[in-house]
Formats: structure tokens, C-alpha cells, sequence
């Protein structure tokens, strides 16, 4: 017992409450004259009554927070500013008319209008208060292949399918046979060309999603055979004898409990039991380097949207960030108590994510470490996390079947999506943030409206004060649809650009 | 292999039934049948592991007998060992404390792929090439020119012995004459000390060979060439990384 860490954190610890301040009173009342100094005693010892002045709360919406293990978070832990604005995307010659892109640093609104009106008047660099400075966190200059890809983005934005409670998308399963329960990982990169899947055999198995095979470099002989000159030098390079619809790649000692692809396609990370979280090259589709740092296993792992950085949780209830050209992790984000479950980059980079296994939601400053937001509310450990494309907010899973939605800058629950009934493992936001799709072990995907969750936020300074917001019992009327698979729990959901929803499971017969 | 299925027939061993039962105490109610053989299997194992350390113990204090202090000890080694938990809160906030004091490094552009030093990735060459010699092998390059043809490039290739031997048979036997190729590759690497000497002869081994053997063995030999150079440069390149290693060790 002396040596289990959970006991020490509860003794050590306090266990915050955020109570009003005439409820306060009462309770000060009551103990008092009934001369039960026992009780207080207890309270003054480990309870830390962060006290608020307003209305006090109704049982719903205490109901609603409670869950964490520590209690809930106390106001001063979700004061800090956070930047949750978007990053600006960098002027590139386009053959097509400017698009969506330069409209987007300007909105800081939930409501998504069209912002090709705004795009053509936001030459101006007007910089949005709520955005980071562009070198806030250093991040790699975009190369040509990088501008290239986001040529290609821009042209699939154009056909994106505008998605509503009238305009629902189609959904693609990918299922995943004869996996014998064995599929613990699934990430499909960008662009959705590549599937990826981690195994508890240890295997990482990468599939393409088009009809373009896998194909992986030549050797260094008949590389120096090739007319470097030449246009198509980037086919040229591929070996055509090593083409083939699926790649394994060897090398974990444990099942792999993560996946992720960098963002140029050139990158795979593979997060494991072993404690080691891999990089794969998929152009050799061989392991190039081993991080080793987390000694235990390593739950989750992720790219960040610029690539370069990446985050890892594990079961030592710490989140690393590393960088591809590190040995060492960069930061640390040490906090929470039990197993950091679920780790996510926010879209502008500068701010990590993490669900634990203690019933929290922390987010963290890739900058200096720092914790600038906790948000209780889940009644079980966290299984899924999402940003949302705009940056302003963030939706999480767990064990108890609820999807919260949090606004991060004011660091409120702003939402609850009830309806599944098993451990909500997989969430995506559509591309333009209008729907978010949840996937869940009890072999559904539902279907929920992001606008209308977000719209008619009260979110003045009053409840910013006293913490909490009044949550509507609108779960009925957000769900737009629930599809059912054939015993497959749905393990990863995408959006692909033009917001086809692709979801992946591994078929688990009953 | 269906879940939530536990129910044992009345004559399983009692091992099991036990086992059964602490599952249950423990809370347990649905698990796979082969929970509990797996269960058994560790039980067993971890219990054979602490009495027979605990035999050396007491084997050690040179006492008759196992005592129940020599198991005591055996536990408390085997419990550091194998069942480590992580470090505790306060530790880790330290540690990150001081790992998030420096700030974010830099990133160099045009770097090409953003890899550590190499020492610290899996991309060098996890095997050397067994040579066929089996004399005493004396690598001096020597000038044997009398020994195959009138390039005058060949006493490069006689830098083995068995090299003059062998030569008559490059006429005949493209395969032996290949492996022979073989041999005169990797000489060069082992003989360290004579570094300047290997790169040249191997260079110059290329040059020789297109004319005289079949594309498939052009191949062979470029390869060996690719990978020794690789392996010999990747020698001074290793010492060059010392520098590379950063100063904090987690």
C-alpha cells in the first residue's frame, strides 16, 4: 500500500469542489453548530472548496462536471489566455482563384460563413487576437513538395460537399477481417491514400486506399543508374518489382497501441507496448529511428499538422513531445494522475491535448510546458479527442458513452452529446467543422450538428466567473443519424476532403 | 473464444477452481476461458522463480535449509525487478520542470529528412559480410602482374593471396569467379588500418569488372562497394557525432 502511487497522490492531494458562496455559508453553518468537528476537520484537510460567487449551481449541472479523480479544476487552472486561433497558411501562386485559405485567420466566429467574400478583402495581414504569433513555436519552412500538396488541397476544397442536417454524408467502413481482435491502432493520412493499422501482433500494416500500389524506393545501386534530370525523377526513384497493395513493417516487440501519419506522407509513427515509439520511412517502408523514453507502454501518438513535432502518451501519466530529429523528448507534460489515454495536437501546433485515464482533459503549451486548461465532466477515462478545424473547440469520448464539447478559450462545457452506449473510442469534426462524427465500441456511428451545439453560446464575463454554463437537453435534437455496423466497433472516423466520412473497425463476430 | 463464458465443468482441477474463484473476488466477472489457464501459467511460474532464488539465498547464507526469510528476500529483489510501476507525480513534475525550461530548438531549413544523429537511428547496416577465405590472410596489396590479363589495373586485385590462384579460373567460371570478387571486397574492410588503400581498390574494382563479368555480378559489386564504403566511412562519421549528444540525460 505504502508504495502505490494512486494512494499517495489521493493522501497528498486535495480534492477541489467549487461551491457557491452562499451554499458555502450554509454548509459552514451547519457544521459548525452541530459541533461535528470530525467532518470539518476532514473538509479543511483535504477538500479544496474553491469558493464562487453567483447563482449556485443546479444538481444537472454539477452532475455534469463531477467525474474527475482530483475533483473538478479549480477556476485559476483555466484562467490562462490560450491562442486558439489559426495559424495563417502562407501565400502560394495558385493557378486558380484564391480560395478559403486567407479567409480563415479572420474567423473567430463558430458560425462558418462563406468567407470568399471576406478572403478578397483580408489582403490586409490583420493578425486575429486570438491566433499565435507565426513564431511563437518554431515550425519547418514548407517546402516545394509541401506547396504542391496544398495546391492539391485547395483544388479538392473546391469540390467539397457542403454538409447540414439536410446534407448528410456518405459513410465508407473500412472493416478489417480476420484480425481476431487484434486491431488496436488505425490512421489514414490527409489525403486519405494510405490506411494504416497497428496490430497486437506487433505488426504495423499499411494499405492503399487507391488503386496506386505501394511501391518503395530502389536500392542506392540502381539509383545512381537514373537520369536525375529528368522530370518524372520522383517515379523514376520507385522500384516497380517492389509494388504491392499492402506493406508490413516489422519491428515493434509489443502490440501497437498508435498510429500516425506525418503530414507529407513521407512519415509513420507506430506508438507501442514496448515503451518505444517508432518512425517508419514509407518510402523504404523500413523502421529509421526508435524513441525511446516512455518505459512503459505508450497508448497514443500523433503528428503535428506542420509535421516535425510529434506527441506521445503513455501508462507513466506523462505526455512527451518530440521532434523527428531529437532523441529526447522536448517537453514534458506532467500532471495527470493515471494513464494519459489520448493525445492531440491542436490545429495552429502550439498546444497539445491530452485525455487520461483519471477523467480529465488537460491542455497543454507546447511553448513551456504548462498546463493552461483542465476540464472534468467525463465519468470514465477518455478514450477520444478532436479539435474542431477552427481551433475554438475541442470534443472528447469516454467509458461512460457521453461526447462533451468544451470552448477552449473560455475553458467551459459547452455541450453534451448523449446517446452511445459503450466507450466513445473514435471522433472527427467534418472538414468545416459543421457535423462531428462519433464512433463507438458499440458498433455505431452517429451523426451530430456542430453548428447548431456551438450557436448561442452565452459566454459572457458572468459565466466566465462562475465556471460552468447552462447545457441544454438538446442531445435528441443534435443527433442527425445513427448507423449501425455488423459488430464492428468503429475504431477510427476521417473526413476525407471533400467530407466522405471513412471509418475503419476490425469486424469482431459475437 | 467468446467473452463473458467462464462457467467450468465441475471435475477442472482445483488449481483452476481457485483461480476461478479469486477472479471473482477480484471483481472480475467477464473474461475469456484462457484467463485462467493464463492466470495459472503466471502464478506458477512467478512462484517457481521466487522459491528457486530463494534456494540460492539460502544456498549463499550456507543454512540447511529454505527459510522463510530467504523467500522474503527473494520476493523483495524479484518486486524491484520485474514489477516496476512509474515514477511518482512529484518526481515527474521535477523532471519536467527542467525539460521544459530550455527553450524549443531552433529548426535548420533545408535539412532534408529530420533525423537524429545516426547513431541514435536504425538505418546503418546490421550485418557484415562472412568471408570465404580460410587461409592466413596477409593483405598486402602486392603487384602480381603477371597473374591474369593486360589490364594494367590488376594488381589491385591480387591483394589476397588466393587471388593468383584463383585468376586462371575467371575465364571459366563466371560463379566462382564472382564469389572470388567476393573475397577481394571484404580484405579491404578488415584491414582498418589500411584504410586509403581499401577505398581505392575498391574503386578501382569496379572499374575492372564490367567487362569482364555479367551485369548481374556489376550489381553484386556495387553493392559490396556502396556497403563497405558505407561501413568504413560511417566509422570516422561516428566518431564526428560524439559531438552531436545533447547535454541532458532524461
Amino acid at each position: 500500500m505504502k508504495g502505490n502511487e494512486t494512494m499517495l497522490d489521493f493522501r497528498t492531494s486535495k480534492f477541489v469542489l467549487r461551491i457557491s458562496r452562499d451554499s458555502y455559508q450554509l454548509l459552514k453553518r451547519h457544521l459548525q453548530e452541530k459541533q461535528n468537528n470530525q467532518i470539518w476537520n476532514i473538509v479543511q484537510e483535504h477538500l479544496y472548496i474553491d469558493i464562487f460567487d453567483g447563482m449556485p449551481r443546479s444538481k444537472q449541472q454539477i452532475d455534469a462536471m463531477v467525474g474527475s479523480l482530483a475533483g473538478e479544476a479549480k477556476r485559476e487552472a483555466n484562467k490562462a489566455k490560450v491562442f486558439f486561433g489559426l495559424l495563417k497558411e502562407p501565400e502560394i501562386e495558385v493557378p486558380l482563384d484564391d480560395e478559403d485559405e486567407e479567409g480563415e485567420n479572420e474567423e473567430g466566429k463558430p458560425k462558418k460563413k462563406k468567407p470568399k467574400k471576406d478572403s478578397l478583402g483580408s489582403k490586409s495581414k490583420k493578425q486575429d487576437p486570438n491566433a499565435p504569433p507565426q513564431n511563437r513555436i518554431p515550425l519547418p519552412e514548407l517546402k516545394d513538395s509541401d506547396k504542391l500538396d496544398k495546391i492539391m488541397n485547395m483544388k479538392e476544397t473546391t469540390k467539397r460537399v457542403r454538409l447540414g442536417p439536410d446534407c448528410l454524408p456518405s459513410i465508407c467502413f473500412y472493416t478489417f477481417l480476420n484480425a481476431y481482435q487484434g486491431l488496436t491502432a488505425v490512421d489514414v493520412t490527409d489525403d486519405s491514400s494510405l490506411i494504416a493499422g497497428g496490430f497486437a501482433d506487433s505488426t504495423v500494416r499499411v494499405w492503399s486506399v487507391t488503386p496506386k500500389k505501394l511501391r518503395s524506393v530502389k536500392q542506392a545501386s540502381d539509383l545512381s543508374l537514373i537520369d536525375k534530370e529528368s522530370d518524372d525523377v520522383l517515379e523514376r526513384i520507385m522500384d516497380e518489382k517492389t509494388a504491392s497493395e499492402l506493406k508490413i513493417l516489422y519491428g515493434h516487440s509489443g502490440p501497437v497501441y498508435g498510429a500516425s501519419f506525418s503530414p507529407d506522407r513521407n512519415y509513420l509513427l507506430s506508438s507501442s507496448e514496448d515503451g518505444t515509439v517508432r518512425l517508419w520511412s514509407l518510402q523504404t517502408f523500413t523502421c529509421l529511428v526508435g524513441y525511446k523514453g516512455h518505459n512503459y507502454p505508450v497508448w497514443d501518438t500523433q503528428f503535428s499538422p506542420y509535421g516535425y513535432y510529434f506527441v506521445s502518451g503513455g501508462h507513466d501519466r506523462v505526455a512527451r513531445l518530440w521532434a523527428t530529429d531529437h532523441y529526447q523528448p522536448l517537453r514534458i507534460f506532467a500532471g495527470h494522475l493515471a494513464d494519459v489515454n489520448c493525445t492531440r495536437f491542436h490545429p495552429n501546433s502550439n498546444y497539445v491535448a491530452t485525455g487520461s485515464a483519471d477523467r480529465t482533459v488537460r491542455l497543454w503549451d507546447v511553448l513551456n510546458g504548462n498546463c493552461v486548461r483542465i476540464f472534468t465532466g467525463h465519468k470514465g477515462p477518455i478514450h477520444s479527442l478532436t479539435f474542431s478545424p477552427n481551433g475554438r473547440f475541442l470534443a472528447t469520448g469516454a467509458t461512460d458513452g457521453r461526447v462533451l464539447l468544451w470552448d477552449i478559450g473560455h475553458g467551459l462545457m459547452v455541450g453534451e452529446l448523449k446517446g452511445h452506449t459503450d466507450t466513445v473510442c473514435s471522433l472527427r469534426f467534418s472538414r468545416d467543422g459543421e457535423i462531428l462524427a462519433s464512433g463507438s465500441m458499440d458498433n455505431t456511428v452517429r451523426l451530430w450538428d456542430a453548428i447548431k451545439a456551438f450557436e448561442d453560446l452565452e459566454t459572457d464575463d458572468f459565466t466566465t466567473a462562475t465556471g460552468h454554463v447552462n447545457l441544454p437537453e438538446n442531445s435528441q435534437e443534435l443527433l442527425l443519424g445513427t448507423y449501425m455496423t455488423k459488430s464492428t466497433p468503429v475504431v477510427h472516423l476521417h473526413f476525407t476532403r471533400r467530407n466522405l466520412v471513412l471509418a475503419a473497425g476490425a469486424y469482431s463476430p459475437q | 473464444m467468446e467473452p463473458g463464458k467462464m462457467a467450468l465443468p465441475k471435475n477442472a482441477p482445483r488449481d483452476a477452481l481457485v483461480m476461478a474463484q479469486i477472479l471473482k473476488d477480484m471483481g472480475i466477472t467477464e473474461y475469456e476461458p484462457r484467463v485462467i489457464n493464463q492466470m495459472l501459467e503466471f502464478a506458477f511460474r512467478y512462484v517457481t522463480t521466487i522459491l528457486d532464488d530463494a534456494k540460492i539465498y539460502s544456498s549463499h547464507a550456507k543454512k540447511p535449509n529454505v527459510d522463510a526469510d530467504d523467500v522474503r528476500l527473494a520476493i523483495q529483489c524479484r518486486a524491484d525487478q520485474s514489477f516496476t510501476s512509474p515514477p511518482p507525480r512529484d518526481f515527474l513534475l521535477d523532471i519536467a520542470r527542467q525539460k521544459n525550461q530550455t527553450p524549443l530548438p531552433l529548426i535548420k531549413p533545408y535539412a532534408g529528412p529530420r533525423l537524429p544523429p545516426d547513431r541514435y537511428c536504425l538505418t546503418a547496416p546490421n550485418y557484415r559480410l562472412k568471408s570465404l577465405i580460410k587461409k592466413v590472410r596477409i593483405f598486402i596489396p602486392r603487384l602480381s602482374v603477371g597473374a591474369v590479363s593486360s589490364r594494367p589495373t590488376t594488381p589491385t586485385i591480387g591483394t589476397a593471396t588466393p587471388q593468383t590462384v584463383s585468376v586462371p579460373n575467371k575465364v571459366a567460371t563466371p560463379v566462382s569467379v564472382t564469389s572470388q570478387r567476393f573475397t577481394v571486397q571484404i580484405p579491404p574492410s578488415q584491414s582498418t588500418p589500411v584504410k586509403p588503400v581499401p577505398a581505392t581498390t575498391a574503386v578501382q574494382n569496379v572499374l575492372i569488372n564490367p567487362s569482364m563479368i555479367g551485369p548481374k555480378n556489376i550489381l553484386i559489386t556495387t553493392n559490396m562497394v556502396s556497403s563497405q564504403n558505407t561501413a568504413n566511412e560511417s566509422n570516422p562519421l561516428k566518431r564526428k557525432h560524439e559531438d552531436d549528444d545533447d547535454n541532458d540525460i532524461m
